[in-house]
């Protein structure tokens, strides 16, 4: 809305004219973002009571021999991230970009439908009795599909015609194939295992937030550069003119991240439960789409992946089908836990990798 | 009056629909019958028996589970059983149509279901439904019905109340008129013998066979004990009733002459004078053979096949045990050729049929209990029914309300075991388990255990049933947990090159000894032995770590033990050395220990240091070391800060609060 305002004012008002600034996609970023960190950490705290008091309390997971959640932290806490990130982007974002909405669509569906599963969860008080994998599963494909025909379906896709189904891998300068209508499939699969792995790795306090935010950084530059006429041929990148405001969404993400992180750390006052990395997930997914760096998610949520990697290896090969176990426990990061890490030590290790596998991430503008 | 008879592949469908039959003969002189079933079932052979002339049709079970093969197999056969029987009904053109459930009845309900609808079938239908909960077949069909039978009151719930009638359990007049000397004097048995009838329905019993037969040798002990055994025609891959029975007599030396105590025959249509003769009956649990059994007043030893839909022939049986009408025999298992096979314990069979007939006094008592329960003229409310029907009369609907079902057993494994762990936790704060009870919750572990679901899902029904038997103390299954530990039956090569080791997989052999040998707290010769084995050879890490544990926890003073356990220092997976110290601070006797645990002194994973001080500890306090010995070791040890526990003060003090508001 600023976005409306300061471009009415500048054109009507002469002595505003240093509006025009919100023409600068990296104002509004930096704006965006710091709009989102400083509304999370101004009202976190009430939003914290006011759920606590609402007397929606964390269940904490049970695991066999697993020390279970000490802090009584409160789920729902990813309402605060949704909440910061949406309001920001309607302030900042040019609402009429068909890019910020399919990034606000992403993030309604994926709270409402991670807000769902904790509904259920905190209300059968169990951790076991949330939406059903099924459902939740029809749900994210169904997102999936909109989002598959939104990018694909030339008559409404934002992206330019003749690069709509062209696949993009890292380190290569050209698309490697035209995937013409089989790429719906391949981008509901991404979305879905992007949104999940998200989902898996929000186990320790921290965990999820900080690499997500990496992420979101990465994404953010290359939706940039994209976006900018000449740094994309300088870098040999595919211009794709309006997913600058992809890059905007992404700095709001980035913000609200740190926002959170400002109470989710450990010890945690809040968690942000299957609203916040569902959320997350979605939106990171959809914007890996609409940035056309689909295979760029591989290596810069390297710890995702190898989050959601343990998970099906322990699970789906080791437990269903060969009745034994590969890790001590599964996510990778509660296997680490029993071999004696300290949480903390875990997750800032995670850190760590997230942030050096983000910076393999950016290598990739230049090595092509 | 033009009557047809579907229904069938087991004598439980077929006996009632004869039955039926047979009153309407004596009563009407004019009636005209047509049985339609199966070939190669039963029926294709009892109803021309009993002068009703029959007709074939196809058939087939439905899958009950979604495979292109099978299905299409159901489905080819069905519409050709259906075609046929449009025939059949358009030839015939009966006025009433009685089907007694089960799949042989599905394309003649179906036929009459698509002429009716354009016209060309006036026939009335009545359903007849023998179990407490209604079959696929007469759920779906349940509405074609214009009347329905059924033999338990929770059974109408399935269906529309206007149309449902209670009718019981249609017996065969024989039966209920067969008295003793009768059925001694024309089977010519003579009037001191004691008769154990033991036959497994219709079909036959592959357990309830193999267990009379391994009970002989000890049932002959008794001289006037004499045994009629009917095998029952079963035929199918795995098992052939009459054949595999007679081997197994040959085996035993007994397929002489036996004909003084000894009585076996494939089958028995005159089964009625067998029940007039008997004064004790071994057979299965299904309505049908306990309700014949009730009205001869019999004596029983019901030993229900498990594994039916709602396992309800246990429910039948259990509940006639509860009455004291009769005792169960719980279906065991048993290790054969590698594998969990259900059976039936030999042993028991024969000390309860000794015992039972040993005091006569027990035997007539429930005898008169199983007389006295109460049975419907069922035969006669049938043909009210069926009169009513023809005459196009209503009975008025009726009015049953359904409470809240008996409390019954989860469905699913997982709930199941939780719910036994809770009645374990009753039993342990004082509400006592009867030894019925308890034999009942052992059963479950032996229903579990047999379970071949185990194949697709390696965590599935087996699993829990290796809980169940540990949490338990189910010693008399400890031999066949030993035997699933030390199953060394490779998975196939696409499993093995991904990890998978044995067809009894890895977490499966880790419950055999985290539960099965830990809860039974055996600590004999081959339970040492298979554990040292497992520390020793297993290839999955959470077996070995486990043997450790269970080593250390329950074989103090075994040399061969500690031998073990050194060698585990060295294993590969740091879990497993883990546990190996921890035991070795148990059970260690040996004064050069401290050497052995010295390496880990400096060992990067904290918790192999944090075992070693237990197991030092441990030491300490059996005197193993001296004190002087170890003393300087304090300074060798690492002492990382690799954890910290989280403090919360103000959670403490509110809880210290909330101590003394809620005591």
């Amino acid at each position: 809305m600023i976005y409306y305002l300061g471009t009415y004012l500048q054109e009507t008002v002469e002595a505003l004219s240093f509006l025009r600034l919100v023409h600068s996609i990296s104002f509004r970023a930096i704006a965006g973002a710091i709009t989102a960190l400083v509304f999370t950490i101004v009202f976190g705290r009430r939003f914290i009571l006011y759920f606590y008091r609402a007397g929606q309390r964390d269940v904490p997971r049970q695991y066999a021999g697993m020390p279970v959640s000490v802090n009584q932290a409160k789920t729902y806490g990813g309402g605060l991230i949704v909440a910061a990130i949406v309001l920001s982007a309607l302030l900042w974002g040019q609402l009429h970009s068909p890019f910020v909405l399919i990034c606000l669509a992403a993030i309604a569906w994926f709270a409402g439908l991670g807000a769902l599963d904790d509904y259920l969860k905190v209300r059968h008080a169990t951790s076991a009795r949330g939406l059903s994998e099924a459902a939740k599963l029809v749900l994210q494909l169904s997102f999936g599909l909109f989002l598959g025909l939104a990018c694909t379906l030339k008559s409404v896709s934002p992206l330019p015609p003749e690069l709509a189904t062209k696949l993009y891998l890292p380190f290569f300068k050209n698309p490697v194939i035209d995937l013409s209508w089989g790429y719906i499939p391949f981008i509901v699969f991404t979305v879905v295992a992007i949104a999940n792995s998200v989902n898996l790795a929000d186990g320790i306090d921290g965990l999820a937030v900080v690499p997500a935010s990496f992420v979101v950084a990465v994404f953010g530059v290359f939706a940039y550069v994209s976006s900018h006429a000449k740094i994309s041929e300088f870098l040999i990148f595919p211009f794709m003119p309006g997913v600058g405001e992809v890059a905007i969404i992404c700095s709001i993400v980035f913000g609200a991240c740190l926002g959170f992180l400002w109470f989710n750390s450990y010890p945690a006052n809040v968690i942000m439960g299957d609203t916040g990395s569902m959320a997350l997930g979605g939106l990171l997914g959809t914007v890996a789409v609409l940035v056309k760096q689909e295979f760029l998610f591989l290596i810069v949520g390297g710890v995702f992946v190898g989050e959601a990697f343990s998970v099906l290896v322990q699970e789906k090969i080791g437990i269903k089908w060969l009745g034994r176990r590969f890790f001590e426990r599964a996510p990778i990061h509660d296997h680490f836990r029993m071999q004696g890490l300290a949480d903390t030590k875990i997750v800032i290790r995670f850190w760590i990798v997230a942030g050096i596998l983000a910076l393999c991430g950016l290598a990739t503008l230049k090595i092509r | 009056m033009k009557y047809l008879f579907t229904g069938g592949g087991t004598g439980g469908h077929v006996y009632p629909a004869l039955a039926i039959a047979d009153e309407i003969r004596n009563q009407q002189e004019d009636a005209e019958f047509l049985y339609v079933g199966l070939k190669s079932k039963i029926e294709a052979r009892v109803a021309p028996e009993r002068g009703y002339p029959i007709r074939f049709v196809y058939s087939r079970p439905f899958p009950g589970y979604l495979s292109i093969w099978p299905l299409l197999r159901f489905g080819l056969s069905l519409g050709m059983g259906i075609c046929k029987a449009i025939l059949i009904l358009l030839w015939f053109r009966p006025h009433i149509i009685v089907g007694t459930g089960g799949y042989v009845s599905a394309p003649i309900l179906l036929a009459y279901g698509l002429l009716a609808r354009v016209g060309l079938s006036r026939a009335k239908v009545f359903l007849y439904e023998p179990n407490a909960r209604p079959g696929l077949l007469n759920r779906v069909v349940g509405r074609l019905g214009h009347r329905i039978g059924v033999a338990f009151e929770q059974a109408a719930r399935w269906f529309d109340m206007k149309r449902v009638g209670v009718v019981g359990h249609p017996v065969r007049r024989q039966v209920i008129d067969v008295d003793r000397c009768q059925g001694r004097q024309t089977l010519g048995i003579e009037p001191e013998k004691k008769v154990v009838l033991v036959f497994g329905g219709s079909g036959g019993a592959r357990t309830i066979n193999e267990a009379i037969v391994e009970a002989l040798p000890q049932l002959r002990q008794r001289a006037d004990i004499l045994v009629l055994h009917v095998t029952g025609r079963y035929r199918g891959t795995d098992y052939r009733a009459v054949d595999d029975t007679a081997q197994q007599l040959r085996q035993l030396g007994l397929d002489g002459d036996t004909a003084d105590w000894y009585w076996r025959r494939d089958y028995m249509d005159d089964l009625h004078l067998a029940y007039g003769a008997a004064d004790l009956v071994v057979c299965r649990g299904g309505a049908a053979t306990l309700m014949e059994i009730c009205a001869c007043g019999l004596p029983a030893l019901i030993a229900p096949l498990s594994g039916q839909t709602d396992d309800h022939q246990v429910a039948n049986a259990r509940r006639m045990e509860a009455c004291g009408a009769a005792r169960v025999l719980y279906q065991g298992v048993r290790w054969i050729n590698g594998d969990i096979k259900p059976c039936l314990d030999s042993d028991n069979l024969a000390r309860q049929i000794l015992d039972l007939l040993a005091d006569e006094p027990q035997r007539l008592a429930m005898g008169r209990i199983a007389r006295a329960q109460p049975t419907l003229d069922s035969l006669e409310l049938i043909k009210v029914e069926l009169a009513n029907l023809a005459a196009g009369l209503r009975p008025p609907p009726l009015n049953l309300d359904f409470p809240e079902p008996e409390e019954q057993l989860p469905e699913d494994p997982n709930a199941l075991f939780r719910w036994v762990q809770k009645r374990l936790d009753e039993k342990d704060q004082g509400r006592q388990v009867t030894d019925p009870e308890w034999a009942y919750l052992q059963y479950q572990a032996d229903r579990l255990l047999a379970s071949t679901a185990w194949y697709e899902i390696p965590l599935g029904a087996r699993n829990v049933g290796v809980k169940l038997a540990g949490c338990l103390q189910y010693r008399a299954r400890l031999p066949l947990l030993l035997e699933v530990l030390q199953d060394r039956r490779p998975l196939g090569a696409w499993q093995r090159l991904w990890g998978g080791d044995y067809r009894h997989g890895g977490i499966l052999r880790r419950n055999v000894v985290e539960f099965g040998l830990r809860f039974m707290g055996v600590a004999d010769e081959p339970v040492e032995a298979a554990l040292i084995r497992a520390l020793a050879e297993d290839p999955y890490f959470e077996v070995r770590a486990a043997a450790a544990r269970i080593l250390g926890e329950q074989h103090a003073g075994s040399g061969a033990a500690e031998e073990a356990l050194v060698k585990a220092l060295d294993d590969r997976s740091g879990r497993v050395g883990i546990e190996a110290v921890k035991a070795l601070g148990r059970i260690g006797q040996d004064p050069d220990l401290r050497n052995y645990l010295s390496r880990f002194y400096l060992h990067h994973n904290w918790q192999f240091r944090h075992a070693v001080v237990g197991a030092l500890q441990g030491l300490l306090d059996r005197q193993v070391v001296a004190p002087e010995a170890i003393a300087a070791d304090l300074e060798q040890i690492l002492a990382t800060s690799p954890y910290f526990k989280p403090e919360f003060p103000l959670k403490e003090s509110l809880q210290a609060l909330a101590e003394r508001l809620r005591p």
